[in-house]
């Protein structure tokens, strides 16, 4: 209501205004009327100079006089429409139907709408770049009306694709027995039967590797009622040094940082490096998943000789009473846990 | 199970045998290995009975009726070269009946004694082998349990040996040789206990008395 009489008082001044203009319009034409006349006739030549004088003179001040009275008006009326914040559309609450078309209320809360939406988007913007899994820098900032590719949703594979992707791979390596099995709905579970050595039990999230549980050949990998058993751990010693004790999700990370049995030489108690675990972190490749599971399957692949290889460091088969559990990624080679630094 | 390695550790020089077994077990504590309890084999031999053998000079075959702590429900029967057969311990009784057909051999009953250890994967019996009253040597048995394919772990398992047997490492047992890539079973150990007691009941009764 403010601005509406604001506007009102600059109406008054409006008003005042252009009758000053007239006013400064009527004494400008009686200048030129008093020029176009010239000196009335008068008795002697110096009176008729003199009255012309002083008549053109007069008409002169009162456009003076005028044009500064129109000047002050001038600065009260000011510019309303370039400081009302929506411009020229302010000048819409000066219709005096308010109820009939209530345009600039309506107006006003679309402008508040678009602001605030405005606010909004651009804090999202932020934070979801923030989280960006793409790791080039140039995103957001180079054009900011291109909107980044959405993420290929890898957890929501279809499972004939993942089985296409596991039968492929079983069909690479004849000395390793892959089993797919969907016994808790959507996420499948391999078992890996590696020649005559080892068995695992792998745990897939569409086709990211879970969590996997390494077992001997002749260990029982089933529960009571038939199902794979993911919880119980291996007796013996050398596949609990494969198996990792725990759940752990697979992320980023490099292949150094699970190693942490490392501080326990020759401990009789449960092995806490898990190379499984370790192998994961190593091949992971968001973008490609079965990339990923091959490589891992490449890399278990190498345990075959898990008992017939020794160390290529130190040239011994056992140490501390454990064959050479760790495979180098590049070249398969085996070394045990502490000649592998 | 795992692979299994029985072999015969002779008695050191100037020792008794529990002088020789005390030593073993020593040395098997130095390394890392830790007491689990008992254990016991034993073998008793059975001959062919007269009645039932030919006119044509056949010799009667030798069969062995034995028994192993590890699987104490469970008796192996075997032969020398032949098949093992492995049936619940009620055999024995069955054995009884059979008197007609197999005869137990006098005083022939032969065992072994002693000490479980543990070391990793590894499990080691060292054994004081006995018949009748008198000890006649020393059996030592070394599993590695997550191994299923002899010819996988043999040189694994050479290594362990090496490690406390020094010099009296055994070569490769005979059940290993003939069988590649096929799953090591209890009858596999059983026939080396067969077989190291045979060797045992041939060779020179040491002379050492009061063991028991
Ligand atoms: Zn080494």
């Amino acid at each position: 209501m403010a601005d509406v009489i604001n506007v009102s008082v600059n109406l008054e001044a409006f008003s005042q205004a252009i009758s000053a203009i007239q006013a400064l319009r009527s004494s400008v034409s009686r200048v030129f009327d008093c020029l176009k006349d010239g000196m009335r006739n008068k008795e002697t030549l110096e009176g008729r100079e003199k009255a012309f004088i002083a008549h053109f003179q007069d008409n002169l001040h009162s456009v003076n006089r005028d044009l500064n009275e129109l000047e002050r008006l001038s600065n009260l009326v000011g510019k309303p429409s370039e400081n009302h914040p929506l411009h020229n559309s302010g000048l819409l609450s000066l219709d005096p139907v308010q109820d009939k078309t209530p345009l600039y209320s309506q107006l006003l809360q679309a402008y508040k709408w678009s602001n605030k939406l405005q606010y909004h988007a651009g804090l999202a913007s932020g934070l979801l770049n923030q989280q960006s899994l793409k790791r080039s820098a140039n995103q957001m900032g180079v054009s900011a009306k291109r909107r980044p590719k959405a993420q290929p949703t890898t957890l929501v594979l279809p499972p004939q694709y993942v089985d296409d992707v596991i039968s492929r791979i079983d069909r690479m390596f004849p000395e390793m027995s892959i089993h797919l099995s969907r016994p808790n709905g959507a996420s499948a579970m391999l078992l890996v039967t590696l020649g005559k050595v080892l068995k695992v039990i792998v745990v897939m999230r569409s086709l990211f590797i879970d969590r996997t549980i390494v077992k001997g050949y002749h260990e029982n990998v089933y529960t009571e009622d038939g199902k794979l058993d993911i919880w119980s751990k291996s007796n013996y010693q050398v596949f609990q040094k494969l198996c990792p004790p725990g759940a752990w999700r697979f992320s980023h990370g490099n292949s150094k940082t699970s190693s942490g049995g490392v501080g326990r030489p020759g401990g009789k108690t449960q092995q806490v490096t898990d190379h499984a675990t370790t192998a994961l972190l190593h091949y992971q490749l968001p973008q490609m998943p079965d990339v990923v599971v091959r490589s891992f399957m490449t890399w278990l692949r190498s345990y075959i000789k898990l008992f017939q290889a020794p160390c290529q460091r130190c040239g011994k088969f056992l140490q501390d009473g454990l064959p050479p559990t760790w495979r180098d990624f590049r070249t398969l080679e085996a070394f045990h846990d502490t000649c592998r630094q | 199970m795992g692979v299994t390695c029985v072999s015969q550790m002779p008695v050191a020089e100037g020792k008794s045998v529990q002088q020789t077994v005390e030593l073993l077990t020593r040395k098997l504590e130095m390394l890392g290995a830790e007491k689990q309890g008992t254990f016991c084999v034993d073998c008793e031999t059975y001959h062919t009975a007269a009645s039932t053998l030919g006119s044509q000079g056949q010799t009667g075959k030798l069969m062995y009726v034995m028994h192993n702590s590890e699987y104490p429900l469970s008796c192996f029967a075997l032969f020398e070269n032949g098949p093992c057969l492995i049936a619940d311990t009620n055999f024995d009784v069955l054995m009884v009946k059979l008197k007609g057909f197999f005869q137990s051999a006098k005083a022939s009953k032969i065992e072994t004694r002693g000490t479980r250890y543990q070391y990793c994967d590894f499990l080691v019996k060292v054994g004081t082998v006995t018949m009748g009253p008198s000890a006649r040597g020393i059996s030592v048995e070394v599993e590695y349990g997550p191994c299923v394919v002899a010819s996988d772990c043999w040189s694994l398992l050479l290594e362990f040996l090496q490690s406390f047997l020094g010099s009296h490492t055994p070569g490769a047992p005979a059940v290993f040789g003939n069988r590649h890539d096929v799953v090591y079973g209890p009858a596999d150990t059983m026939v080396q206990y067969m077989e190291l007691f045979n060797k045992i009941r041939k060779q020179q009764q040491v002379p050492v008395a009061g063991i028991r």
